[in-house]
């Protein structure tokens, strides 16, 4: 097989552009159409935001500072087809009701083991309750399936911390992009 | 909302995925007026970003699909929604049925034959893989039917490949490089595979076959029309219900759009297939259109998978090559009774590159972990992580099946489609000595960690049987409905088996022996 060199791909990646607008594309209808992270919660209120960003967090370590939380409010809010979340593969939509039951089952799951919420237990008593979920022992939180909740959740949090350019690099993984997205989702 | 009534067409295609472009772009060639509809949005080439998470775009984001059973969970992964539909996102790998997976009723007493054996088939599956570019080396494969040299070479052995290839051989299992839609070369004025690892990202440098490079530049050229956002309703009849007169569809605003046609082709994959069979009911054809036989939506089938994964002793570079296998044994595959109680194929698809994340990822194949453990298993797996699918076959049973659901519907209140699907008992002992045989693999190769995953669904087949028989069938071996004459099917809905290969070299080598027939018989499907 041939091996294109760097300088033959990158050739090969503007004729791909050059096919692109032969079929009535732009390069500015690409960067409209990845728009860019937002800011403002819509979905989520701060205590959810707080909450779902500190569970992410023992999930995958940096999910809270990578954004998580605002990375699945805004999915939430925005239309269905355009979703970037996993769920999407597995349950039919809205997703809203699933991320909002699971956070209030987070809280439930604290108040029945240490009567606090979440985000006032230490960092062993949060991990006990990822743990259980994990484990399909929870004793209080039922719905949504708390493993169900944990495997969807896992992966938000591995999104953002592993799946974009910068957590390639983090991981020392070349990314070999065809076409780097400018926004990390 | 407005009705709008569209101007007719000779061919009116709906679905612009594999099936429904390859269809188009042959009947536009051929000289047939042929309109294209697509449910879903414009995709570009420039969508197909290289990050598993914009890539979820691709995948499928029409109306819901409401799934039942043990074998579940294919349609929001494998469908795709928009300009090329599941072939945007899809793995490329390439296989031909083998004989006996033509008359499993006749030769094991099991689900169905097909109405044309192998060799109807044969010289239609050696076009598909010069029309479409594929890569292999049919020297070294012991196990393919007879078939024509592959147009390209294989694409090389990569470091993963070389490390699984050690388990097969310490068993004395055969392997060979695998079989794919993607260009190892140069071909057709398409560029050779960079390598990258993202296949179901799309592919931009068109080197995977896909739609946008391949079909849709071949059938705009040749003067055919595509329409997004225009989402079929139902397909219209004369009164007598023999004559297809066209399909109602809806667009983006909701207006109602009336598109005459002398020849319908319904190619929107194969749930939504039945389902729009099953929303066209009418006077004539009560229980949905085409549907006498009453076996519309029956015989759904779906591949039952585990996925296999090691972490190797020798770096496996897992995040280069493509998505789709790039080594494949099917020792024994002809064996569909290998021990007592177990029936169907296999084949072991090794090799694949993957990601950090997404479905299929190095998290995602570990979910037990989690915090600093999962960091510290994927700092080992970016080195030494190692992949293979089994892929077993499911058999054609009529209670495994597609319906509507009223419970839930679409944005214009039709019900959505329900897919009930249980693997037999017998394919489900085939996966777990599959499985078996598989892990056996990966621990003769030079692993430190072997594990499986739990049993998966992955592919859609069924529901509009092709059959020579119009009570048992829905439509005859050229795809076209025993009921209405200028109404056709495309796609893996029509297979009467599933064997134990990824589906879309034999459903293309269908599509052109179909469109064949059409413009053999041109004249009389138009009158």
């Amino acid at each position: 097989m041939m091996r294109l060199s760097r300088r033959k791909f990158l050739d090969t990646t503007a004729r791909a552009a050059a096919i692109g607008t032969a079929l009535g594309c732009s390069p500015a209808g690409m960067a409209m159409a990845q728009g860019s992270p937002d800011t403002k919660l819509r979905i989520f209120s701060n205590a959810q935001a707080k909450t779902y960003a500190a569970w992410c967090n023992i999930l995958a370590i940096g999910a809270a500072e990578a954004g998580v939380a605002l990375f699945v409010d805004k999915y939430l809010a925005d239309a269905y087809p355009a979703s970037l979340l996993l769920t999407r593969y597995l349950q039919n939509p809205p997703f809203a009701p699933f991320y909002l039951t699971g956070i209030a089952g987070i809280d439930q799951e604290s108040r029945k083991r240490f009567s606090k919420p979440f985000l006032d237990l230490v960092e062993a008593d949060q991990n006990s309750i990822v743990h259980a979920a994990a484990t399909s022992a929870t004793v209080a939180w039922t719905d949504p399936n708390p493993n169900f909740f944990y495997f969807i959740s896992r992966s938000d949090a591995v999104d953002v911390v592993y799946g974009t350019v910068e957590g390639f690099g983090n991981l020392d993984v070349p990314y070999l992009e065809h076409i780097r997205p400018d926004h990390p989702w | 909302m407005q009705t709008i009534q569209e101007n007719p067409v000779e061919v009116l295609v709906l679905g612009s995925g594999f099936a429904g472009s390859t269809m188009t772009a042959h009947l536009a060639a051929a000289g047939f007026d042929v309109l294209t509809l697509e449910a879903g949005p414009e995709r570009k080439l420039q969508d197909m970003l290289s990050s598993q998470i914009w890539a979820r775009r691709l995948k499928w984001g029409g109306p819901p699909v409401v799934e039942k059973g043990d074998l579940t969970g294919a349609a929001g992964f494998g469908m795709g929604w928009g300009t090329g539909g599941a072939a945007l996102h899809w793995y490329a790998n390439w296989y031909r049925f083998h004989q006996n997976d033509f008359r499993e009723r006749t030769l094991y007493g099991k689900g169905l034959d097909w109405p044309i054996e192998y060799e109807d088939l044969r010289p239609y599956y050696d076009r598909a893989q010069n029309y479409v570019g594929v890569s292999g080396d049919l020297a070294q494969d012991p196990w393919s039917p007879p078939a024509a040299d592959y147009p390209m070479p294989a694409l090389p052995e990569l470091a993963q490949s070389r490390a699984i290839k050690k388990g097969f051989d310490a068993l004395g299992l055969r392997s060979a490089p695998n079989p794919v839609a993607i260009n190892s070369q140069r071909y057709q004025d398409r560029t050779g595979c960079l390598l990258d690892g993202w296949c179901d990202a799309g592919c931009p440098i068109g080197a995977l076959a896909n739609p946008l490079v391949l079909q849709w530049p071949n059938a705009l050229s040749a003067g055919a029309e595509l329409k997004h956002n225009a989402y079929a309703t139902r397909v219209t009849t004369a009164p007598s219900g023999k004559k297809a007169t066209g399909v109602e569809y809806r667009d983006a605003a909701g207006d109602l759009h009336i598109q005459p046609a002398q020849i319908v082709i319904i190619a929107c994959h194969t749930i939504w297939n039945s389902r729009l069979l099953l929303l066209s009911a009418n006077g004539a054809h009560p229980d949905g259109l085409a549907n006498g036989s009453g076996k519309v939506g029956r015989h759904f089938m779906s591949h039952p998978i585990v996925t296999i994964y090691g972490l190797f002793d020798q770096e496996t570079e897992p995040y280069r090559g493509i998505l789709g296998a790039n080594i494949l044994s099917q020792e024994n595959y002809d064996d569909k009774q290998p021990a007592k109680g177990v029936f169907g194929s296999r084949s072991f698809q090794g090799g694949q590159a993957s990601k950090p994340n997404d479905l299929l990822g190095w998290a995602l194949a570990r979910p037990d972990l989690y915090g600093q453990a999962l960091d510290d298993y994927l700092r080992t797996a970016r080195r030494h992580f190692g992949n293979m699918t089994v892929l077993c076959e499911e058999t054609s049973v009529p209670e495994n099946r597609i319906e509507l659901d009223t419970t839930k519907t679409d944005a214009f209140g039709l019900p959505a489609a329900k897919v009930t699907n249980n693997i037999p008992k017998e394919n489900a002992a085939r996966l777990d000595l599959a499985k078996t045989e598989g892990l056996k693999i990966f621990q003769a190769a030079d692993t430190s960690d072997v594990w499986a995953s739990p049993r998966n669904p992955e592919h859609m087949l069924g529901g509009t049987l092709m059959g020579s028989d119009p009570n048992r069938s829905v439509t005859n071996s050229y795809g076209q409905t025993h009921e209405v004459d200028n109404l056709f099917i495309a796609g893996a809905s029509l297979f009467p088996t599933s064997g134990a290969v990824n589906p879309t070299g034999t459903l293309t080598a269908l599509v052109l022996r179909s469109a064949d027939y059409i413009q053999k018989n041109r004249a009389a499907l138009l009158r």
